[in-house]
């Protein structure tokens, strides 16, 4: 999960020239990058895990990829593009919905257009970008606190929608996610053993996610560093300057909301296949208030630091869950005391508050500092 | 990946250190302790045969319940009955030589917590003795019935949920209270053929399971049903007593909330609607009596519930009341007490049988469960054999009454309406 | 039509609640350009004493204490917290009013816990009958303070030095802060406003026809959003304007419910979003919201 954190993270602001040609002329001197090796040393954990962690950790990383890949997406509109969208989970919802609908039969009585999964996915990921491009009458119109209101609206009509449109949704009861399969690999519960050990939906997921993940991660990236990320820093800062600089200031805004829109439809997928079935309350407000809770504390307008924010306020409360009996302060639910879901709220309730207080440039703000640094004690 | 600023070397030797790594990692994980182990099945102490979440000196169970979430009065209630349940058990020994050991989480009503919930404990317990939020229990469904196999007792009383061997609903299901709760109506107030019925009702599995009910009663005794539907959020019931007055309503059946319950019966009084008003056992709480709308509910508000009250004065409710009371002096009794409590021991009286057969595994416990035609833990019969059908088609109609215990006592006691008996269930 | 005469009123009184929590929003805005998704907790907080002193204290010092906490909850979130990050970007502080609200909403609820808080407050159920058509004596009282305090608002703004400072912090606070106006105090003193007046809308939204407080008591403040946004985030009379057009809106689509099933049922939630967004598309700064000229 954290390759592309650590990686951008040096260069965060794509315009940073001077650092880059700094460490252009060092490297070569330095034998062996520290960061490589971290780099390697991470990927080769992440591949292994599936081998060693249960089902339940899996599970709990599955959920942090795909919050990972959606709070990229909303990095791009919120952190670098500074529109404030409350509609997040919206769009996620589009997603999952929108894959069940590609990908079902018709078999459950719900309508399926039976498409092959593989094809499923981008079909649902286009659709939440249209979805996305729908709503750009208005978000082309709307600026700060009208667009972010205006956009919590959306997760009103999505809520509505999913517990009425019964044919499309199944309603309050949710519908069956069919499993992905591609190349004759499907994503599901049959089990195939891997060096004596049984792969199930989780196992095989996870590799899954973070190919997608890291697919998303490094297109962002590219998004940002190259010229469109400029031009969507300019919009974030000096809207008007932009637009006289030659921004085309109203096509970046909609597009951007389009392809944030996408990245939400992408993780929506990846949930729905983890959860094997969707259903409506999932995609409430809260979903939208998590994922500008984590790019917040992760890092404004950076991919590493939608990736770090989404891994801890994904992965938080599982670990307060999982090891409430020993923590102190948290209770054991049902006892009375604080319980691990309130504690996990507490936590990064304050966190967000925290972070813009102390760490303005949020958790990749401090791998940044420290890589930049590490070098310069090598010397 | 982008090593533009990175000579080529460095990344060869990176890269082949790294596959060197994994793979011998991966040669490793056949150590792995994933690695496939039969443990099912396994001989235990006493010649029992035993499986996941069963030792020689344990039996862990699980709860996933909801207790800072929208369901968070059930989910104590259920839970702290629980609770009491095993402590119970214990102290007179455990059940198969074994002590109960329950984990509780809680999540908050929140599906992605809860499925996470439902991973982190299925390795490590034999069963689920509550589970809150019946879309979750759906979510899971194919898991359970196709892989994990543990038995599951929801906490959500929805038709949707039968049908499976291991997901099994104590007491009516929503459809069938509401038949029980109209046919109510129609003997003791004097609702008949061509009257309107209204139902307000929640969005949602509850309230349109119950929906379901209502409509078929409707379409069998000639009723006009007027549908409200609310969502949970809704605490003010003034719009939808307006509109059913405007359609002139003889009655009213509710499938919400307690709050819902006090607003719909206080505006109705200050609205001079004087009808009935009925609701499932979902839609009251002890606490609405001290509120303003106290007196309304005792006067017009009556409650469907598929067990007798925990205020009851037979042996079960008594002896359940004064032991909860002892140890939770300071939290309300209701009707949650009851279903926390009916779950826990229907799941003993399960594990019991399934130690008789020498089979604790999870499919022996399910099993055992199925051998169960005439339970009865002092609240009401219970019928296990078919899981295509709730284990009881009987509702007791519950009155307020803020001098009784838990706030409610019985008006009409455990019974199965003719309407009910004949009651089928479209096909899902 | 006593019907459509009864659900018009009711929505009108539940409207001034809204337009109540929607003023407070307003205000917070116009005094520091923060959108403050933090209401729902100044509502929860204020509601909270009051409710859970009403039966120790009396109904009328519970509500002046209930009060002078919300402001006092409004007023220690902007010192404690907001002051810090005077200069930040507006969508950052918004996001970190969110990090507030689920601080102050979790701990709040947490300690109401599964109860249902009643009010004693001295309307009761009763109602108040003129011909066919009836109202809750809450609501009318509702009706009532809501008018005045808005009342009392839009002359303080006018008139008074606090407005005058508040009017000039909005036009522009650089220039203001070199008039001599102190923006600190101005924006603490709209904030412990808003608590205040979130604590009494949180009165108004627990007492008959609603059995008490408790913890969803706090999500009438989404109710309050598309309220402020139509009626134009920079306006107070928008804001009642909005409140009211909210308020009516949820009444009639709940009302008529079964006349409208082809658009799904409990349309009540969704309808004043509907009916925000279409203005929103024809009138982007809301209702009487000033459009933005931007000086380059």
């Amino acid at each position: 999960m954290s390759e592309p954190a650590e990686h951008t993270a040096v260069r965060r602001r794509p315009y940073d020239g001077s650092r880059t040609q700094q460490r252009r002329f060092r490297s070569p001197a330095v034998p062996r990058d520290p960061r490589v090796c971290l780099w390697a040393v991470g990927t080769v954990l992440l591949l292994a895990l599936p081998f060693y962690l249960d089902r339940f950790w899996l599970q709990a990383g599955l959920f942090a990829m795909a919050a990972a890949i959606g709070a990229i997406g909303i990095n791009l509109l919120t952190g670098a593009t500074g529109q404030l969208s409350m509609g997040h989970a919206f769009f996620l919802a589009v997603g999952a919905y929108g894959y069940c609908a590609f990908a079902g039969d018709g078999g459950d009585g719900l309508l399926g257009l039976g498409l092959p999964t593989w094809l499923a996915v981008p079909a649902a990921v286009a659709t939440a970008g249209a979805a996305g491009g729908l709503f750009s009458p208005i978000a082309g119109r709307l600026r700060g606190a009208y667009l972010g209101i205006a956009t919590l609206a959306l997760i009103f009509i999505g809520q509505h929608v999913l517990f009425n449109a019964e044919d499309l949704t199944g309603g309050f009861n949710g519908r069956d996610v069919p499993p992905l399969s591609v190349f004759g690999l499907t994503f599901d519960d049959a089990e195939v053993t891997v060096a004596a050990v049984p792969f199930g939906a989780a196992e095989k997921l996870w590799y899954a996610g973070l190919v997608l993940l890291l697919c998303c991660g490094l297109f962002a990236r590219g998004v940002l560093r190259d010229r469109p990320g400029r031009a969507l820093n300019a919009i974030r800062d000096h809207r008007i300057a932009a637009g006289v600089m030659g921004v085309p200031v109203a096509r970046y805004r909609a597009a951007v909301f389009v392809l944030s829109s996408m990245y939400a439809g992408l993780a929506g997928v990846l949930l729905a296949l983890v959860f094997q079935r969707t259903v409506p309350d999932y995609f409430g407000m809260a979903l939208s208030l998590e994922y500008l809770a984590m790019i917040v504390i992760g890092g404004l307008g950076s991919v590493s630091g939608a990736v770090l924010g989404a891994a801890l306020v994904a992965l938080l409360p599982q670990l307060l869950t999982r090891y409430s009996e020993a923590l102190p302060l948290v209770s054991d639910p049902g006892t009375g005391g604080i319980a691990p879901g309130e504690a996990s709220r507490y936590l990064y309730g304050a966190a967000v508050v925290a972070v813009v207080l102390f760490l303005p440039g949020g958790l990749a703000s401090l791998t940044a500092r420290r890589s930049s640094s590490t070098p310069g004690e090598d010397r | 990946m982008n090593h533009s600023t990175r000579p080529g070397r460095g990344r060869t030797r990176a890269t082949a250190t790294a596959l060197a790594v994994l793979l011998a990692l991966t040669a490793a994980a056949g150590c792995s302790s994933k690695a496939a182990d039969g443990k099912d099945g396994k001989q235990g102490a006493g010649g029992v045969k035993t499986g996941d979440g069963v030792t020689d000196k344990t039996i862990a169970l699980g709860a996933l319940t909801d207790l800072t979430g929208v369901y968070a009065t059930l989910g104590k209630s259920v839970t702290q009955a629980q609770r009491l349940y095993v402590k119970q058990v214990n102290a007179e020994g455990g059940i198969c030589g074994r002590t109960l050991k329950l984990t509780v989480r809680d999540h908050g009503y929140d599906p992605q917590k809860a499925v996470a919930a439902y991973t982190e404990l299925e390795p490590d317990v034999l069963g689920y003795v509550q589970f809150i939020g019946s879309p979750f229990v759906a979510s899971l469904r194919q898991r359970i019935d196709r892989r994990d196999k543990a038995l599951v007792v929801p906490q959500a009383w929805s038709a949707e949920l039968l049908g499976s061997p291991y997901i099994r609903v104590v007491g009516s299901t929503y459809d069938i209270e509401t038949i029980n709760a109209i046919d109510f109506l129609m003997k003791e107030h004097g609702l008949k053929k061509g009257d309107k019925l209204g139902h307000v009702y929640f969005e949602g599995d509850y309230g349109e399971n119950a929906l379901a009910g209502s409509r078929h009663m409707a379409n069998k005794s000639g009723l006009e049903l007027v549908e409200q539907k609310i969502k949970p959020t809704d605490n003010d019931m003034t719009a939808q007593v307006a509109a059913l007055k405007k359609a002139g309503v003889e009655a009213v059946v509710l499938s919400a909330g307690p709050r819902q319950a006090a607003s719909l019966v206080g505006v109705a009084a200050a609205r001079r609607l004087s009808v009935p008003v009925i609701g499932n056992n979902s839609a009251f709480s002890p606490q609405l009596l001290g509120t303003q709308a106290g007196p309304a509910l005792e006067k017009a508000y009556y409650v469907a519930s598929p067990a007798l009250p925990i205020g009851d004065d037979s042996e079960g409710p008594s002896a359940l009341a004064s032991a909860y009371a002892k140890a939770y002096p300071k939290d309300t009794l209701d009707n949650g007490v009851v279903a926390g409590w009916t779950a826990a021991s229907t799941y003993g009286e399960a594990l019991k049988r399934a130690c008789k057969a020498k089979d604790l595994t999870r499919e022996g416990v399910s099993k055992a469960l199925r051998t169960m035609d005439d339970f009865d833990a002092g609240f009401g019969k219970q019928d296990f054999t078919d899981p295509e059908a709730p284990s009881s088609g009987q509702s007791v109609i519950l009155r307020p009454d803020k001098k009784a215990k838990g706030g409610s006592k019985a008006v009409r006691g455990p019974e199965e309406s003719a309407a009910a008996r004949a009651y089928e269930r479209e096909p899902r | 039509m006593t019907t459509f005469i009864e659900l018009l009123l009711g929505g009108v009184s539940l409207g001034s609640v809204y337009a109540l929590i929607a003023l407070g929003f307003v205000v917070i805005f116009r005094a520091t350009e923060v959108v403050n998704f933090a209401h729902a907790s100044l509502l929860l907080a204020g509601g909270y004493v009051t409710a859970v002193l009403s039966d120790d204290i009396g109904f009328w010092p519970a509500l002046l204490t209930g009060i002078a906490s919300g402001a006092l909850v409004g007023a220690a979130i902007e010192f404690l917290v907001l002051r810090r990050y005077r200069g930040s970007d507006h969508s950052v502080l918004a996001i970190v009013t969110i990090g507030v609200d689920i601080l102050l909403v979790t701990d709040l609820t947490r300690r109401i816990g599964t109860d249902v808080l009643a009010v004693r407050d001295p309307w009761g159920d009763q109602l108040l009958t003129i011909g066919s058509v009836s109202l809750a004596q809450t609501r009318v009282a509702a009706l009532l303070v809501a008018g005045l305090l808005i009342t009392a608002f839009l002359l303080a703004f006018r008139y008074t030095s606090w407005g005058v400072a508040m009017r000039a912090a909005a036009e522009n606070a650089g220039t203001a802060a070199l008039m001599g106006i102190r923006l600190g105090r101005v924006s603490l003193g709209a904030w412990a406003v808003a608590g205040g007046l979130a604590a009494v809308a949180a009165l108004f939204l627990t007492v008959f026809p609603t059995p008490g407080l408790e913890r969803a008591t706090s999500l009438a403040a989404l109710k309050a959003f598309p309220a402020a946004i139509l009626g134009g985030l920079d306006s107070t009379t928008g804001a009642l304007a909005g409140g009211l057009i909210v308020g009516v809106t949820e009444s009639l689509a709940t009302g008529y419910q079964s006349d409208l099933t082809f658009l799904g049922r409990g349309l009540g939630d969704l309808a004043p979003y509907l009916v925000m967004i279409a203005i929103l598309l024809v009138r982007p700064a809301g209702l009487l919201g000033t459009k933005e000229t931007a000086r380059v």
